[in-house]
């Protein structure tokens, strides 16, 4: 999560909720494992919490957004994660929704910026 | 494999229990933090791995994460938690009355077995009978919520709406009632007393030159005037206490009160009751009219409680939705 103001802790969780099902969904256009997509948020200068993005990772599999297979050749075992055909139709549905509040917004911007 | 590793996901595995992919979800997880500890902690072992178990969260909040926000009740269905439960605990209430009235056990088949209840039976058995109501209802609705379906649950139009959900209106009129019942009832009680203190017995009748006598026998005069007066300073004081509060905790504790005594009444046997002589037809009229006036009152007296405890269930819920 971004350091924000305490106050608006909550509020930013619900805002995350949403941009965390966009923000996989399009991370995982290449297969990738949990921790590394971690890293990768970091380095994007984002933060997702650890022990969020494993439940969230387990519900869009269940409705079938995205597929997972263990790879065991390494030393460890990793859980590979990629987007499905049908995660894909979905993340385009939720770009769509998440440009246009963008569009929204800034409009509404524009428009207070000539009031004041 | 680290030790401490194993037991932070013994413990998240408690937490989780029920889930049917426990175990793929501890994979994902030990996975995970030996992942890190290498790349981050410089290996696997056990400092290593308990900063990374560490940055990972504690054991219960990361098995809440999986939870699925599904509610046990759905948030429409609260408030018929409240409503069904009042009124199934009223009829539950009313029978209770009716078993210690009639003395007898009964069946209301198949719901409800009333067994013969004194009143101090029937006072300990009512809360039990609350939760039971309280339990079958919430159980109802949990299956109604689970279903997914959406059930419009009936409510009748007689009963309380939320509209109706505010505190008493503060009248200046109202308040001068209020305050002239409180000093009649505190004259009434005052008398009533100085009669007991006097006669050891409040039921008394005019003999035309020897003054006052007792209607009833001494110890059953002297039961029931100590009843009659604890009714008198119950609803005396809930008056003056109506005067600095507007509450309805003030009204459900008085009706509680006054329910607590009319099963005291009902307790005094009837047999052997008068001190005079009694025609026996008007004793059998005595005998039911009395049963029956107090049944009414014990009836009326619960509602109230009933409306007053709907009424105050619905401000709390309508706070918690302001809350959320």
């Amino acid at each position: 999560m971004t350091n924000q103001e305490p106050d608006i802790g909550s509020l930013e969780t619900e805002m995350n909720r949403g941009f965390l099902h966009i923000l996989v969904l399009a991370l995982l256009e290449k297969d990738m494992y949990g921790y590394s997509m971690v890293k990768h948020i970091e380095a994007l200068g984002y933060r997702v919490e650890e022990n969020t993005l494993y439940p969230l990772l387990r519900r869009l599999e269940k409705n079938g957004w995205i597929a997972s297979k263990w790879d065991l050749s390494e030393d460890r075992p990793r859980k590979f994660y990629a987007v499905t055909a049908k995660g894909r139709a979905l993340r385009g549905s939720l770009l769509g929704i998440w440009r246009n509040q963008d569009r929204v917004l800034a409009k509404i911007e524009k428009e207070n910026a000539n009031v004041q | 494999m680290s030790n401490k590793l194993e037991a932070y996901l013994e413990e998240i595995s408690h937490f989780l229990s029920g889930r049917a992919e426990r175990e793929e979800i501890l994979s994902e997880i030990r996975s995970h933090i030996l992942e890190k500890a290498a790349a981050e902690h410089g290996g696997t072992g056990d400092d290593a791995v308990d900063r990374a178990i560490a940055a990972y969260g504690p054991p219960r909040r990361v098995a809440e994460r999986y939870a699925e926000d599904r509610p046990i009740i759905a948030p429409a269905y609260k408030r018929y938690l409240v409503r069904y439960t009042t009124l199934l605990f009223a009829v539950h209430a009313a029978f209770t009355v009716l078993a210690v009235v009639l003395g007898k056990q009964f069946v209301v088949f198949p719901f409800l077995y009333m067994p013969e209840l004194g009143v101090i039976d029937a006072l300990m058995y009512l809360p039990t009978a609350f939760l039971a109501d309280l339990g079958l209802v919430a159980l109802v609705l949990y299956f109604i919520t689970q279903s997914g379906k959406d059930v419009k649950l009936p409510w009748p139009k007689f009963a309380l709406d939320l509209d109706e959900v505010e505190p008493p209106r503060k009248a200046f009129w109202g308040r001068v009632g209020t305050a002239v019942g409180a000093v009649v009832m505190l004259a009434v009680t005052d008398f009533a007393l100085y009669l007991f203190v006097r006669y050891h017995t409040i039921f008394l009748y005019l003999r035309e030159g020897s003054g006052p006598r007792p209607f009833l026998t001494p110890e059953a005069g002297r039961y029931l005037s100590l009843i009659v007066i604890a009714m008198f300073a119950v609803s005396t004081m809930a008056l003056f206490v109506k005067l600095l509060t507007r509450s309805r905790w003030v009204d459900v504790v008085k009706n509680v009160l006054t329910l607590g005594l009319i099963g005291l009444i009902l307790r005094q046997p009837f047999d052997g009751l008068f001190a005079v002589a009694v025609p026996a037809k008007l004793e059998t009229v005595l005998r039911y009219n009395v049963k029956i006036g107090l049944l009414v009152v014990a009836l009326i007296v619960t509602w109230e409680l009933v409306r007053d405890v709907v009424r105050l269930g619905r401000r709390n819920i309508s706070h918690i939705h302001l809350i959320q």
